[in-house]
């Protein structure tokens, strides 16, 4: 989820953009072995949330860049919306304790 | 991912300073670990299982490839055990198993009449009884007598009943003259086998009344070999023993009689007979054979009670000729198929222990195999193997390991089953129908691949088990005396079943060597012999039947490099007639013997010895007094040793008393595996005191006899040039011949016995070098410790002598046990036979020892060094 969110902030980017935008945006508190990345990544292409491509950096090294796709959205929203449910419930029992 | 751990090395070292290196590990720590992320990411395909079998299949044949006289051992194994119990299978599926090609061939039955109780044969009274002496529960089998059918047909147990017999008779009048075989049927034959007719129709009750036309049916192979498919044969009249028949059927092509099963040459006509009336009342006379279809509600079972009612009833109304004679039937199939059956299984459980020991011995390689592994196995799953995963490879390595051995199992068990039937005897039925039966093909396949997988996956779960740094260490090299365990009580049965083979090998080649070695009583050697059977039409009094063959044998006498020239009835080794007769003082006993009619110069062509008195003279002709001469056993089992010269009897009441002037050696008329029974002698030319025709010809040569054949024949057709000459043989090929089933069955299993052999040795071995290997450490000790290398080989040899040991007494219990199932192929030789026993067990044992002497040698040379870095 925190993946597809990223991507469909920017354009396009590659692995460890992806990382980096995560650790930063969430100032650090998310500390994950960052090669678990590339698995989920695989794993989200095949399925057909996103589209990869080989392309250059900025210092023209070869690096395969990610995209999100329509299905990829909505997969997104469904999960944005399943997430905030989980959220409201857990919310509601620490209220009332 | 290498790009990402360099951005994540360089963005560390600009945010938090540090050196070069120091980033860099921080980076690939916090990236984890690589391979197992591209591991991962490679599983998410789900391509997985297939691009794994893919490699595991790679793996597999590299890892075979590596190791190839494992592989070729197990795969010359798997070969041999699958191909030979496929072969074999499909022989005795082909003979015993399989179903006859009749419509409901299940309801067809054979019909015998057997003599029961010790009756001493020679008082029976029934003449000509051409019958099988094999019965159930010692009773003697004979063929029917048509006089009691009726009240077979009576009991309403058959919905079809017929009689038939074999004979040969002579086609002329078309092309060459042949001899062919004949099947003479009644009135329902083909009712009973439910056949239609290919073509025209078959036999009805019309063809059988008196003054009809004689009729017959063609077979299809005749048909074709012969008329060409000419379809004008239908309705043209062929000439049958010079006597017009008018063909009415012509049969579908692939049928085959049931006394097809035991002949080689095909039966080319069907041809109806009524029978005479003197067979149509005398209920002595068993001259034919039948067959019937059980009727619809009735078993086998049910149907022999019926009959068994009958047989009672006409035993108590007809005690002269019916006492104690009982009628029985069987299923046509086992009927057909009795003369081997015992023989047949025996070889299928030969085979079947082949197998066996070829499924231990590639599991045995393969448990050693795994064990060798074991260290790779283990560091495998150290580095993170999963145990499905390891267990998958061993077992695609199983698995790829049976293919091989199975496809190559289904080439040599073809090879080899075309190899049998050509090679086997004439007489095994329905052989060359034999085909590859994809069923035991199956079963053995799948016994070998569930070896494989068992005896390859069970140590790859096992070392699972085990703690990886034991092995990592090197204390699991050599271990595993569980394994060890396995191996030798494979080993040890592996022997057991060579032992059992070997023995029954054993008691085989003796049971041959005496048959083989059993005197004939004749000289067989240099005699040729043929069949000159001559067609009623054309001869139709016993004298001009003489007088052919007088005027042959002068002829004949004159060609060159014949030195005896004889005439009779039939040859020895060729079939013969016995008859009852009595003596003067005791009207009422009928005895009986082998009779033959047989010319002057009869015993000096056949090499028979005179004893007493004078041999058939020319003057013993048609006119003079009525002579014979007699054997040995006449007078020691029919006069109780009273000298037989001047003895009188005659072979019934209105015949002619015959006078015994001669007295000869005893013969074994009908081969080496024959008695030898009182024989009676007549002369030829006394055509009038015995019934049966001239036949046969013979003649002695100082050479060899086959050069003549061509010869005898232009005489023949000087004579007559419609004649045949057939079954021209010499006597030494009918010995031969007779022999020839014994010899196959004999070579089958030796060579079982060897394959047996050379399994269980390659097993001693194995086990042995195992025991070396495991007890190196401890061998290397005793030697650095002074041990004399002897004694070390001594050692081990000694524990390899314990396990065969117990392999061998195993095996000869075995063989004590299975023996008795082989009993009724034995001559001469008990099944428990302790000369076989002993020879078997040494030689066993030797070829064992030395199987052990190498690796028990080998041991005595351990370098203690390296023995002890074991450790």
């Amino acid at each position: 989820m925190l993946i597809l969110t990223t991507l469909t902030r920017h354009k396009e980017m590659h692995g460890f953009e992806i990382a980096s935008s995560i650790q930063e945006v969430s100032g650090d508190v998310l500390q994950v072995e960052e090669g678990s990345l590339y698995p989920a990544l695989q794993r989200m292409l095949i399925k057909g949330w996103l589209v990869a491509e080989w392309g250059r950096t900025q210092e023209n090294r070869r690096a395969r860049y990610y995209r999100v796709t329509p299905e990829g959205r909505k997969q997104l929203t469904e999960e944005i919306e399943g997430y905030r449910r989980v959220q409201g419930a857990i919310g509601r029992i620490l209220r009332l304790a | 991912m290498r790009l990402h751990v360099e951005l994540r090395a360089r963005a560390t070292q600009k945010y938090e300073g540090g050196s070069e290196e120091r980033a860099r590990q921080a980076a690939q720590r916090q990236f984890g670990n690589q391979t197992q992320w591209k591991e991962t990411s490679r599983d998410m395909w789900g391509w997985n299982s297939l691009e794994t079998l893919q490699q595991d299949v790679t793996y597999a044949m590299r890892m075979l490839r590596k190791t190839p006289i494992f592989t070729i051992v197990s795969v010359l194994t798997l070969t041999l055990g699958i191909g030979m119990n496929t072969a074999v299978f499909s022989v005795v599926d082909a003979v015993m198993l399989r179903g006859l090609p009749y419509h409901d061939a299940d309801r067809l039955v054979s019909l015998w009449e057997e003599v029961n109780g010790r009756e001493d044969p020679a008082t029976m009274s029934s003449s000509g009884a051409r019958g099988r002496s094999a019965g159930r529960g010692g009773a003697k089998q004979l063929s029917i007598s048509p006089a009691n059918m009726p009240d077979y047909r009576g009991t309403k147990v058959f919905a079809n009943l017929a009689e038939y017999d074999l004979t040969q008779m002579n086609l002329t009048g078309s092309g060459e003259p042949a001899r062919l075989y004949c099947q003479r049927i009644t009135e329902r034959f083909f009712d009973v086998l439910q056949v239609s007719p290919a073509r025209g129709r078959l036999p009805g009750a019309d063809d059988l009344k008196p003054g009809a036309d004689e009729v017959a049916v063609i077979a299809d192979g005749l048909w074709k070999r012969r008329f060409g498919q000419d379809p004008a044969l239908l309705g043209a009249t062929i000439l049958l023993d010079s006597r017009p028949h008018r063909v009415i059927g012509i049969l579908p092509e692939g049928f085959e009689s049931p006394s097809q099963y035991q002949l080689k040459d095909p039966i080319d006509f069907y041809v109806p007979v009524s029978l005479p009336q003197s067979m149509l009342t005398n209920r002595g006379e068993h001259l034919m054979q039948s067959v019937g279809r059980l009727a619809d509600g009735h078993t086998v079972k049910s149907a022999q009670a019926a009959l068994d009612t009958v047989s009672s009833a006409l035993s108590a109304q007809f005690p002269a000729t019916n006492r104690n004679l009982r009628a029985s039937i069987a299923p046509l199939r086992d009927d057909i198929t009795s003369s081997v059956r015992t023989p047949l299984f025996v070889m299928l459980g030969a085979v079947g222990f082949v197998v066996l020991i070829a499924c231990i011995n590639v599991a045995n390689l393969l448990l050693v195999r795994a064990l060798a592994r074991r260290k790779e196995t283990s560091v495998r799953f150290a580095l993170g193997a999963t145990r499905l995963r390891i267990v998958r490879e061993f077992l695609v390595e199983s698995l790829t390991l049976s293919l091989l051995g199975c496809a190559a199992g289904l080439l040599f068990g073809s090879w080899l089953l075309r190899w049998l039937i050509a090679l086997a005897p004439a007489n095994i039925p329905r052989l060359n129908q034999a085909h590859l039966d994809w069923r035991v093909f199956t079963v053995s396949a799948a016994l070998a691949t569930a070896t494989g997988i068992l005896f390859g996956c069970i140590p790859a779960w096992q070392a699972s088990q085990a703690k990886p740094v034991d092995a990592l260490r090197g204390h699991g090299q050599s271990g595993g005396s569980q394994t060890l365990r396995w191996r030798s009580a494979l080993t040890i049965v592996e022997i057991a079943l060579s032992m059992v083979l070997l023995i029954g090998a054993g008691l085989l080649l003796r049971s041959f060597a005496g048959i083989a070695g059993v005197d004939l009583g004749f000289q067989p050697e240099r005699v040729l012999a043929m069949s000159i059977n001559l067609p009623d039409a054309r001869y139709g009094t016993a004298a001009e039947r003489l007088r052919f063959f007088e005027t042959l044998e002068a002829r004949v006498r004159t060609l060159p490099g014949v030195n005896g020239v004889a005439f009779a009835n039939r040859m020895p080794l060729r079939g013969g007639w016995s008859s009852g007769f009595t003596f003067p003082d005791a009207p009422d006993r009928t005895h009986e013997a082998d009779f033959q009619a047989v010319s002057t110069g009869y015993f000096e062509t056949i090499g028979l010895q005179l004893v007493a008195g004078r041999a058939i003279r020319a003057e013993d002709r048609t006119g003079q007094p009525a002579v014979a001469v007699v054997n040995l056993a006449f007078s020691r089992r029919l006069l109780g040793g009273k000298a037989a010269l001047g003895e009188r009897f005659r072979r019934g009441p209105q015949a002619p008393w015959i006078t015994v002037v001669g007295v000869v050696n005893d013969i074994r008329r009908g081969g080496k595996t024959e008695d030898m029974r009182p024989q009676v002698y007549l002369p030829a030319a006394q055509t009038e005191i015995y019934p049966v025709r001239l036949a046969d010809f013979a003649i002695r040569s100082s050479g060899d006899p086959r050069s003549l054949a061509k010869s005898i024949q232009t005489e023949v057709v000087a004579l007559d040039k419609d004649q045949p000459v057939t079954a021209v043989r010499t006597l030494d090929e009918i010995v031969t011949a007779s022999l020839a089933q014994r010899r196959f069955q004999l070579m089958l299993l030796l060579l079982f016995a060897a394959a047996a052999l050379g399994l269980a040795l390659i097993g001693v071995f194995g086990v042995v070098a195992h025991v070396v290997e495991q007890r190196t450490p401890e061998l290397g000790i005793r030697l650095a410790l002074g041990a004399n290398p002897g004694s070390v080989m001594r050692m081990i040899l000694m524990q390899a002598g314990i396990l065969v040991g117990v392999g061998l007494a195993t095996g000869i219990g075995g063989a004590l046990a299975f023996s008795r199932s082989m009993e009724s192929l034995l001559f001469g030789v008990t099944a428990t036979d302790w000369r076989t026993y002993t020879i078997a067990t040494l030689m066993l044992a030797l070829v064992s020892l030395a199987a052990s002497a190498i690796p028990a040698r080998r041991a005595s040379r351990v370098d203690p060094l390296i023995a002890i870095r074991y450790e």
